[in-house]
């Protein structure tokens, strides 16, 4: 074994034990892009091992809403563990990540553990730090994850491919977006929350909900609750439906369905990762210069120039 | 922007990518001025700034904990104890991590939080100041 | 580092273009109708009174407060003595601001600070001890309650004290704040009702002093709060009208008392004094102006006695350096120059010891000598509004009303003052601005002596925080205690439930206040109240 890799069994032995140190280290590591010992993943009978992803534009009220739902699956759950993502700035990469302040009233709780990370690169990556972050909580006792991610751009479809179940957050007054099924976020719902039903707006809003999701069939068709997060209203109702929502996903088969594909991402995504970095060496070499000089000089076709450099790729990886 | 060269165990940089400072508020007294211009300072920098806002001693360690951190800002007021206790705390459980200080800081206060191993940055400290302390004491310069 | 002439460019603080000189045409052309208006006359903007301070100096007014109610009590006598004219309480920012009691675990997890920044008053005794022996029915005193979810409770508690000692409350001089800048954009704290109810906690103190107390300011909007953290002038000048509108619309749709009642009740305000001194002198003239067209515009409010804006100012606190602290006292001179100058009634300079700690004793007596000696030794009292005609004051006066209309609009469009705390769009033009003058600062465009130049600090005075007393946390836990043992416990339980009951309904929550303090209810159980009730205002947070 290398050295990195001592290293990481010994923080995953430490994490299995209940070292939140340890446990907070690994998930560093994994989002670095460090390889991972193997996991125990979650099994779908097993009622409390589920991940719900929360989308929706900034300010729905994500954060506030996961916080008052922890406090109240806690209870029958145990343990739950939030990772809270927030976009890095594309220009200096680094991010402002404020979402712990919503869910202050755990912040002393041993049963709550509590995650804040940037999306860091480009699409893909966030999913792939997310999975792994969320493999190595389950893996390591904290069955119940809860995965906010933003609602803007194609990260949070994204969200998709990571979590078992999804939540999309609206809230009254956003006719327009539903109707113009922003960014796809009405496809991929499998319970709507009207957050801020304080507000005014509500029933219309419900309505044009319920006009895009009529054409579902019954089954399939999400759940919509609404919810006064920074008051805890609703949130049992919430917790019911995402209760019924995992049996009947369950039941169905499409939960392992669902599993299947996430680590059928997950797997692609990382030949993809390490495709990129071969890319990154080879651009450095004295090979890839040639072959862009024999496509720019007309003596290879493009085709040609692709198929040696895939040959060259492959062996790099290969020798990794 | 440089391509930042990581080590994915250790997380060896020689960027500010990754690297990751908490910041809270020890006191009860809000003025927020100061710790979100230089939360946005090093957000600019390439740094993960994660915010929990007025914490207690207690809480910013269980934090710095789970958030994995590499370096702790704390924007201290009123009586320099609260501050003291808050970083022996961070001392004692978070192994290393380094803590830097700014807010309200008396010369008397500034004594005291800099033989604690504090580095303080009092008002009129100037920003690029600021993060070249981020960036040293995170280990990237 | 620093830019040649040639390249710089000349601005206002708050980036309106400057010329080098200014001739009577600069002055915009709407603006000249007004030039002829005298001071005392609609639309103000040369002065509330026509004597000015001939007639009417203005109050000198500072912020004290620390330690035990008898501590708060000591300073604001030593203040009055040293000839300040008005007193203001400060309570303990810790408990206050949060309604907490000092048993509280987040006070207890701090408790050093306790009477660090105001005196701990945790029931009306506190208050009272903290009033002994002032005269507080004759002189304008400034109940504390700064923050909108604690004014109820110190304005019900001075009441209180006043009526046990048999002063008639309809005589009553003074003057509330529940201030939203401070509240939801200066000072957050960690606890708030959210911006909704504020605004209920606000109309009702409005009401009541229209009922009861008719000399008594019942809330001052504090655009100072909004300004020193990061609105530029015109910003400040928009958005505390805007802030306004929130109030009277309130009372228009209650439809419970006059408007004009409510718009006298909301014409007390306070602006920010920083350091471009034209700038700041011509915002106040502005302000004046402002008020009086949207009353007449928005509300057809034309009555003199309403629409002429009474300005109270506090010199940036912000301004007011670490570094070479005594600079300061030369700070607070002009932006104390710059208010007097503007037109004010009344005005606190900071202490020269402000980026160290609350005020030393010394640092609030320079306070007051620096405006005892602006009106005995400089004269400028004898004319009112001394800049007026100047083209380039007026010039800026027009510009600076302009872009704050354009201000108000943008926030109007956005839903409206309490709309854009709750988005967070104010924080985030205050940010920008803030971080525009770090990076400012840090290129060397932006001045500031003994910070960013001539750093060689060789004053042979080290001026050190000022740390107030020992003792405020040990005496605060042990008063509290005397307060539960000794009060008539199904006095209080039943003020407490009325009191509730008063909060889930929409009566008008100031008599059960009253009731509240009368029945020794502490501050923390207030509070339990909101937060059962009302839950949590949570600052917006800009990624
Ligand atoms: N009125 C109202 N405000 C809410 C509700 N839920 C959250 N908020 C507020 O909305 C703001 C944004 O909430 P946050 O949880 O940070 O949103 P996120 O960006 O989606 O995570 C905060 O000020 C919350 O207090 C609600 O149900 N009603
Ligand atoms: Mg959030």
């Amino acid at each position: 074994m290398s050295s990195d890799a001592v290293v990481l069994s010994a923080l995953l032995a430490a994490a299995l034990d209940g070292d939140r140190q340890a446990l907070a280290r690994l998930i560093s590591a994994a989002e670095r892009g460090a390889t991972l010992p193997p996991l125990t993943p979650p099994t779908d009978r097993a009622e409390h091992q589920l991940c719900i992803g929360f989308t929706g534009a900034p300010g729905a009220g994500k954060s506030t809403l996961v916080s008052a739902l922890t406090g109240h699956l806690i209870a029958e759950a145990g343990a739950a563990a939030v990772l809270a993502v927030d976009p890095s700035s594309p220009f200096s990469r680094g991010a402002l990540l404020g979402d712990r302040v919503r869910m202050h009233e755990h912040a002393m709780d041993p049963r709550v553990f509590i995650r804040s990370m940037a999306t860091r690169s480009e699409t893909g990556g966030l999913a792939r730090a997310t999975q792994v972050a969320r493999r190595i909580l389950q893996a390591c006792g904290w069955g119940l994850v809860l995965l906010e991610t933003v609602g803007v751009g194609q990260v949070e479809l994204d969200v998709v491919y990571t979590a078992d179940l999804v939540v999309v957050v609206l809230n009254p007054g956003w006719g327009d977006e539903i109707q113009a099924n922003k960014a796809g976020l009405m496809e991929i719902a499998d319970i709507f929350v009207i957050n801020k039903a304080d507000r005014e707006g509500l029933e219309s809003t419900r309505r044009d909900i319920d006009a895009v999701i009529i054409n579902r069939p019954e089954h399939q068709r999400p759940a919509v609750v609404e919810t006064v997060a920074s008051e805890g209203k609703g949130v049992k109702e919430l917790a019911k439906a995402i209760s019924l929502a995992r049996e009947s996903l369950c039941a169905s088969g499409e939960l392992h369905r669902r599993r299947q594909r996430q680590f059928a991402t997950e797997l692609e995504q990382e030949l993809l990762r390490r495709f990129k970095v071969s890319m990154t060496q080879l651009r450095q070499e004295e090979s890839y210069g040639e072959l862009v000089e024999a496509l720019a000089s007309g003596a290879d076709t493009l085709d040609g120039a692709a198929s040696r450099l895939q040959k060259i790729v492959l062996g790099k990886i290969a020798l990794r | 922007m440089s391509e930042p060269t990581t080590n994915a165990t250790t997380g060896a940089t020689t960027s500010a990518t990754g690297k990751r400072v908490l910041m809270a508020k020890t006191g009860l007294d809000g003025h927020w001025r100061g710790p979100t211009i230089v939360a946005t300072a090093l957000r600019d920098a390439g740094f993960e700034v994660i915010m929990i806002g007025m914490a207690r001693a207690e809480e910013v360690v269980q934090a710095a904990i789970d958030e994995d951190v590499d370096l702790v800002g704390l924007n201290v007021g009123g009586h320099v104890d609260v501050a003291v206790r808050a970083v022996e705390q961070i001392q004692s459980s978070c192994d290393g991590v380094p803590i830097f200080a700014g807010g309200v800081v008396p010369p008397h206060a500034k004594r005291k939080l800099e033989a604690l191993g504090v580095e303080v940055y009092p008002p009129g400290s100037q920003l690029p100041e600021i993060v070249e302390a981020a960036r040293r004491l995170t280990g990237i310069i | 580092m620093q830019t040649p002439p040639e390249d710089r460019k000349w601005t206002s603080a708050s980036g309106i273009p400057l010329k080098s000189f200014y001739l009577p045409d600069d002055v915009p052309e709407g603006h000249r109708r007004v030039l002829g208006a005298a001071p005392g006359e609609p639309p103000f903007h040369r002065g509330a009174y026509a004597t000015g301070y001939r007639t009417k100096p203005w109050r000198i007014f500072q912020l004290s407060g620390f330690g035990k109610p008898e501590d708060e009590n000591e300073r604001i006598k030593f203040l009055l003595e040293q000839g300040e004219t008005g007193f203001l309480m400060e309570h303990d920012r810790n408990t206050a601001d949060h309604l907490y009691n000092v048993d509280h675990p987040e006070v207890l997890a701090r408790r050093e600070d306790v009477g660090l920044t105001g005196a701990v008053m945790q029931s009306v005794r506190d208050i009272d001890i903290c009033l002994r022996d002032l005269p507080i029915d004759s002189t304008y005193g400034h109940a504390g309650g700064a923050v909108v979810q604690h004014a109820p409770y110190a304005l019900a508690g001075y009441w209180t004290v006043a009526r046990r000692r048999g002063y008639d409350l309809s005589r009553l001089p003074g003057t509330g704040q529940s201030d939203y800048f401070l509240t939801y954009l200066g000072c957050v704290t960690k606890q708030q009702v959210p911006t909704d109810a504020g605004l209920r906690l606000n109309a009702d103190i409005i009401e009541f002093c229209d009922q009861y107390l008719p000399r008594w300011v019942p809330v001052s909007i504090a655009g100072y709060n909004g300004a020193d953290s990061g609105l530029n002038a015109p910003q400040e000048l928009g958005a505390l009208f805007a802030n306004a509108v929130e109030y009277l619309e309130e009372i228009k749709r209650r439809g419970t008392m006059p408007l004009a009642k409510a718009a006298r009740g909301c014409g007390g305000v306070s602006f920010r004094m920083s350091m471009d001194v034209f700038e700041e002198a011509s915002k106040l003239r502005a302000a004046r102006l402002m008020w009086t067209q949207l009353l007449a515009e928005r509300y057809d409010i034309t009555d003199p006695k309403v629409s002429n804006l009474r300005i109270h100012c506090v010199t940036a606190g912000s301004r007011m350096q670490y570094q070479q602290p005594f600079n300061n006292i030369v700070r607070g001179t002009l932006m104390g120059l710059a208010a007097a100058l503007g037109g004010v009634q009344s005005l606190g300079v900071s202490g020269y010891d402000e980026a160290l700690s609350i005020p030393s004793e010394h640092a609030h007596q320079m306070s007051v000598r620096i405006q005892q000696i602006l009106q005995e030794e400089t004269n400028i009292a004898s004319v009112t509004d001394p800049l007026g005609g100047s083209y380039y004051i007026e010039t800026l006066t027009a510009q600076l009303i302009e872009r704050a209309w354009a201000f108000f609009d943008e926030i109007q469009a956005q839903g409206g003052f309490l709309a854009c705390l709750d988005s967070g769009w104010l924080h985030q033009q205050a940010a920008e601005n803030q971080h525009q003058e770090f990076m400012a600062q840090a290129d060397g465009s932006q001045r500031i002596i003994g910070v960013t130049d001539h750093t060689d600090d060789v004053s042979p005075f080290e001026v050190d925080g000022f740390m107030g007393v020992d003792d405020a946390f040990d005496v605060a836990l042990e008063r509290l205690e005397a307060v539960r043992r000794e009060r008539h416990e199904k006095g209080a339980a039943d003020a407490m439930r009325a009191l509730e009951q008063a909060c889930r309904g929409d009566a008008n929550i100031m008599g059960p206040m009253m009731d509240a303090l009368e029945a020794e209810v502490t501050l923390g159980e207030i509070g339990d109240i909101y937060r059962q009730v009302w839950g949590d205002w949570s600052t917006p947070i800009q990624t």
